[in-house]
């Protein structure tokens, strides 16, 4: 399967979920194939994706989504331990896993000498083939005005909960 | 009348989510986190993790400082350059500077330079007569 038609299934089933993904290109397939405010796009700082995803799902009762790819899992393997230990029901990590560094130019990674699954919690690998969909654009958002924009549509849901966000918002 | 510790300046000022990777200099803050009913500890395994949770927390609205001693600085260069400052987002760093031993001397020597060259200045250096052994 190609890595954008893994993410097209995950997103088919995506309804209020936050969605974290990785940088490079399964942030700009998951801009192709679904652009929404609930994504943010972390472009840059590999292998944080999962730890803010933690983040999230400790300090909201919405449900996370982590879009990751092997390269990145393997670059924080430990933050797979660590949200194995905090076991987060509202939290999924996605791992799309090609063996490869595909974004640079398919370099070979080592994830075939790792069980994602066994390391991290509630884990998804799904294998997927190297290689780049051709013609997908850079994400043509200033990355603050995307993240006031994700910020603000978990505001809007939490209203009626825990009341985050309430505070950046009002600074 | 007891002065206020740090644990409790950094919650009067309105922090309200605190992850970071422990120090010795530190411990009477870590111990007063896990002691507080209102917190969840989380043992976080590196500094950028440690940074990158906060980042998640600070989306969710929440107010959070990441504790660290300098000789895990190193490990933020890449959150901050290409994570905080692109996003703008600023979470205030709590490091105990460390001199001693021996293999804490280099950071020691450098992290001013390196928070200045790095333009971050949402930090609270805590030297090590202030923190004690």
């Amino acid at each position: 399967m190609r890595r954008i038609e893994a993410i097209r299934q995950i997103m088919a089933q995506v309804t209020d979920e936050l969605v974290i993904a990785t940088t490079g290109m399964i942030s700009r397939e998951l801009y192709v194939v679904r652009d929404r405010p609930e994504n943010f796009y972390m472009c840059g700082s590999m292998g944080c994706a999962l730890p803010i995803g933690l983040g999230l799902a400790l300090c909201t009762d919405r449900r996370v989504i982590v879009l990751d790819g092997d390269g990145a899992a393997l670059m924080s393997l430990g933050s797979l331990v660590l949200s194995r230990y905090l076991a987060l029901p509202n939290l999924v990590h996605y791992i799309l896993d090609n063996g490869t560094y595909a974004s640079t130019g398919d370099q070979p990674t080592c994830s075939r000498s790792v069980d994602f699954e066994a390391l991290g919690h509630n884990v998804k690998v799904i294998r997927v083939e190297p290689g780049n969909e051709p013609g997908i654009p850079r994400i043509p958002y200033n990355p603050r005005e995307m993240l006031q924009r994700f910020m603000q549509a978990i505001g809007r849901r939490s209203e009626r909960g825990t009341a985050v966000g309430e505070r950046s918002r009002q600074e | 009348m007891r002065p206020m510790s740090l644990y409790q300046h950094f919650k009067a000022k309105g922090y309200d989510f605190f992850v970071g990777v422990p120090c010795s200099y530190l411990a009477d803050f870590i111990g007063e986190l896990q002691a507080d009913p209102e917190m969840t500890y989380i043992p976080a395994v590196r500094e950028d993790v440690a940074l990158a949770i906060a980042v998640g927390a600070y989306m969710a609205g929440r107010k959070p400082l990441v504790y660290l001693q300098s000789s895990g600085l190193g490990h933020l260069v890449n959150p901050i350059t290409s994570l905080l400052k692109p996003y703008g987002i600023s979470i205030h760093l709590l490091i105990s500077l460390r001199r001693q031993p021996f293999e804490h001397f280099e950071m020691y020597r450098i992290a001013r330079e390196l928070l200045e060259l790095l333009e971050y200045d949402d930090v609270t250096l805590v030297e090590e007569p202030l923190c004690g052994e």
